[in-house]
């Protein structure tokens, strides 16, 4: 039986740090920890840093063209805001930055596997940090995955990404900051939002208001003047929808909801999605670390300390013998780029106490983390998560990958398939691309719905590798291999020869 | 005859064990199952779904071609409508393919001993077959072995079928139920103390699967058993190219394309075994292996993507075959577990002869090479 202590790596390690993510809080960690002398090696899916909010950012700066000048007026100061912070970064020789890498393995000994075109392996360092940011709350609705339904999230990306505007009728649903942002800075590239119909309500923004904080004011300030300029620009907005669907044939044509006891229908070409943002798990849950369930947001997040270090939740006999994996930034609890920035310094810091190294982490730092998060409690408040706030009717596809409804997964529930493994097992539900990224959620609510559980922990999927697709030729020249896990055991149930005992031969 | 006369209590509520009760049970026994999670939870319905004959070891060619019988006519055993849902697809073949000169030689005297057996399902495969069989194959294939009457199910779906079926014959399941201790009833049978209350039978049948060791520990008997964790990778989804089964012959490759296009991978590349969590964990430093193994037998497959990986917990016996009969002078003590990773095409000819075997008092000669008795000098050594 597998020891403890086969789970140290045998094989010597590549950097003191490696670290998952180039946003700015895994940039701000990187540039901390270079300048303590610490060898970093960091890991990034997109071609250049910057993460999901600096993206594209050096590239937009440096053209000149009047629509990339259009464009960066209209993301505004909070987008160009990045630049130094990238300079910084890729001025750094002690960082090894490694884009366009796709990881797809982390284990909580330090070993991170990685995947660049046809090439992948393992890495090792004494920490790991994962900064690999957040991704939007999965909204499964009716028609919701009909071509012309996006997410608020997704359309930001062509817009940073390839310039790319919408056209034609567009009508944005949801709610949270990044919803009423976009808006703001569509109608600023010339686009004027149909219609923006959101599920918070006034109330919610009342209620919200014994959360504001000093500290907190600023960002609140800074949303309201968005609400402002939609509202001079003439943006119709309504508040305290339900009950979206999208309708279309083909691809979406109009969208409908209930708001106020009425149904509405609006005809539109494109319908942009959006119910706040949710820490990534799947790199989290992949490497078998503890989740906790944040009951405000309906979501899962990683249960780590103050200063980011994660702790296991295998079972004992897999258990390295130190939890080496430190999470920060939007990864590790929602809080914007700001305190993305502060999280990842504090990160930083830990880890030099840690190595013996620095002065541990600042009165400053702290203090910095604390403000940056103060708006949250509000944020929290005002927006609570809305499309996903029921859960879908039987109808409803809820995993997108093997095209299940809520339906089949409740009639499989009710049978027995009360553990998200055997429901998985049972319906292929999280088997796809995607690997549950979508619809774990859902399927967890679904079976406490059954349950009648509230306020517990949803449960999980066990989180396998590989956690992002690995092509085979990738696999098979697999390089940073650990010779103690290689070796290679199989069920040999191949038969041998036996020419000489033919005669015993049963008989049937 | 005791009050328990015709009574089963079985441990393990699996394919093996659902298979047995289903027999049991329409031949008039009472039969009840236990199991420490669901019905089927573990090997039963996570592994491959292969309905081989192909290479099989020669003492479980009789069973296997007996239960072949039993997939053909499936709705004879389940009803129609479940057999249909398990998509029992027979005669697509499996193949085990040689990709060396070693590999070939071996293929070539296995078809002559299998000949000589008088078990002749497998034929030999030239250089031109495998080419015309597998688009795709790679230049270095030398030939094989085929096996036509072969093919796969969808495990999951057996499993439930079987289940279903020994239910409506009469058995009862318990599940979450997990055995704490047996101990023998005065005047005959065992009693199972468990998480749910006291069970008995006159005969208790260990279907323990990768905990059978564990469960005949408890009624105090010794055998060998590893608990193993079988691990398979599926691919993204690909235009349909592959009918057969493909096997390698000394690579770690079992390789074959699902209705919906993924590639399902195998081979018995293990993972890491937790059977006190009831789970298992993929390797992924052995899975190149495996990639490796699929690419040098389909070279244009580099760019297709793994998805996914998954692990489940299986018993191997020290000689790669089962146990299957009565523990060392224990004639109401079965133990029917340690299928090394291939008992699932067995499972209803497993059930029937252990059934048969139980009714009429006489070992079915299907049987007789899985008696524990061949462990017994390893056990005292």
């Amino acid at each position: 039986m597998t020891q403890a202590t086969d789970m140290r790596p045998s094989v010597p390690m590549d950097a003191d740090i490696i670290i998952v993510g180039c946003g700015p809080a895994g940039m701000t960690a990187a540039i901390e920890l270079a300048e303590a002398n610490r060898s970093v090696i960091v890991l990034d899916m997109q071609p250049t840093p910057g993460g999901q909010i600096f993206r594209n950012l050096e590239d937009n700066i440096s053209q000149q063209s009047s629509d990339r000048q259009a464009l960066l007026a209209a993301l505004g100061p909070a987008y160009r805001a990045g630049a130094d912070l990238i300079r910084r970064f890729r001025a750094s020789s002690r960082i090894d930055y490694r884009p366009l890498t796709t990881v797809w393995e982390v284990r909580p000994d330090g070993t991170v596997g990685w995947l660049r075109g046809m090439d992948a392996g393992y890495l090792r360092a004494t920490t790991v940090i994962l900064a690999h940011g957040a991704m939007e709350r999965p909204v499964p609705f009716p028609g919701w995955t009909l071509p012309g339904v996006m997410t608020a999230g997704s359309v930001q990306t062509l817009l940073k990404a390839g310039n790319l505007k919408p056209t034609g009728n567009v009508v944005l649903a949801g709610t949270g900051p990044l919803l009423l942002l976009l808006a703001t800075q569509l109608h600023k590239l010339g686009v004027k939002p149909t219609l923006i119909a959101r599920t918070d309500r006034f109330s919610d923004g009342l209620r919200a208001m014994r959360y504001l904080r000093r500290n907190g004011l600023l960002p609140v300030v800074k949303g309201l003047g968005w609400l402002a300029q939609l509202k001079r620009s003439g943006v119709r907005m309504t508040s305290g929808v339900s009950d979206l669907a999208a309708e279309g044939e083909r691809k979406v044509e109009a969208v409908s909801f209930t708001v106020k006891g009425r149904r509405v229908r609006q005809p539109c070409d494109l319908l942009v999605v959006h119910d706040g943002i949710v820490p990534a798990i799947d790199i989290p849950n992949g490497a078998g670390l503890a989740l906790q369930w944040d009951q405000t947001n309906a979501s899962w997040r990683p249960r780590t300390t103050s200063d980011g270090l994660a702790s296991s939740a295998l079972p004992p006999d897999l258990q390295p013998e130190r939890c080496v994996v430190r999470i920060t930034g939007d990864a590790r609890r929602i809080g914007g780029a700001e305190a993305t920035i502060a999280h990842g310094r504090l990160t930083a810091q830990a880890i030099l106490a840690e190595l013996r190294k620095g002065d541990g982490i600042s009165s400053k730092s702290q203090q910095a983390v604390d403000r940056t998060l103060s708006v949250r409690p509000f944020l929290d408040a005002a927006f609570p998560p809305g499309l996903s706030a029921k859960l879908p009717d039987d109808n409803t596809i809820v995993c997108r990958c093997e095209e299940l409804t809520a339906g089949a997964l409740r009639e499989k529930i009710r049978a027995g398939f009360g553990n998200m493994d055997a429901l998985r097992g049972e319906t292929r539900c999280g088997m796809g691309p995607c690997q549950g990224r979508n619809c774990m959620i859902t399927a967890a609510r679904l079976i406490e719905e059954d349950r009648g559980a509230c306020g517990s922990t949803p449960p999980v999927f066990r989180g396998r590798p590989p956690i992002r697709p690995l092509p085979l030729g990738a696999l098979a020249g697999l390089t940073g291999l650990d010779p103690s896990a290689t070796e290679l055991l199989t069920l040999e149930d191949k038969p041998e020869h036996d020419v000489e005992a033919t005669s015993d031969v049963p008989a049937e | 005859m005791s009050r328990q006369s015709e009574t089963a209590l079985i441990i393990g509520a699996g394919l093996q064990g659902c298979s047995i009760a289903l027999f049991l049970a329409r031949a008039g026994w009472n039969v009840t199952l236990l199991d420490k999670n669901v019905a089927g939870r573990h090997a039963s319905s996570v592994n491959a779904g292969g309905l081989r004959m192909l290479m099989r070891d020669w003492r479980e060619y009789p069973l296997s071609q007996r239960a072949m019988e039993h997939w053909v006519h499936l709705d004879r055993l389940v009803g129609e409508k479940a057999a249909d849902a398990c998509e029992v697809r027979l005669g697509v073949s499996q193949i085990g393919l040689a990709l060396d000169e070693a590999e070939m030689s071996w293929a070539v005297g296995r078809a002559e001993d299998m000949k000589k057996r008088g078990l002749g399902e497998e034929e030999l495969l030239s250089r031109e077959d495998v080419r015309t069989l597998l688009p795709g194959v790679s230049e270095n294939a030398l030939g094989g072995l085929i096996s036509r009457r072969d093919g796969h199910a969808n495990p999951a779906a057996a499993t439930r079928a079987f289940r279903e079926a020994a239910v409506a014959a009469g058995a009862r399941i318990v599940e979450n139920c997990r055995v704490l201790g047996l101990e023998r009833v005065r005047g005959g049978g065992w009693r199972a103390e468990t998480s749910f209350g006291q069970h008995e039978g006159g005969v208790l049948i260990n279907c323990g699967g990768a905990w059978g060791a564990r469960v005949a520990a408890m009624a105090g008997q010794t055998l060998p058993l590893k608990t193993v964790a079988p691990s398979m990778m599926v691919t993204a989804r690909t235009q349909p190219f592959l009918t057969p089964v493909v096997i390698g012959i000394d690579r770690p490759l079992s390789f074959k394309q699902s209705a919906v296009g993924s590639l399902v991978i195998g081979g018995g590349i293990l993972g890491k075994p937790c059977p006190d969590q009831d789970t298992s964990f993929t390797v992924m430093d052995r899975m190149p292996q495996s990639a490796a193994a699929t690419l040098e037998a389909f070279p244009a497959l580099a760019h297709v993507p793994v998805l996914r990986t998954w692990t489940g917990l299986e018993g191997a016996t020290p000689d790669g075959i089962p146990v299957i009969g009565p523990g060392q002078g224990t004639p109401d003590l079965w133990h029917v577990f340690g299928f090394c990773g291939h008992g699932f095409q067995l499972s209803p000819a497993v059930g029937e002869a252990v059934a048969k075997s139980l009714v009429s008092g006489t070992l079915e000669a299907t049987l007789a090479p899985f008696d524990c008795g061949r462990f017994a000098s390893r056990v005292a050594a």
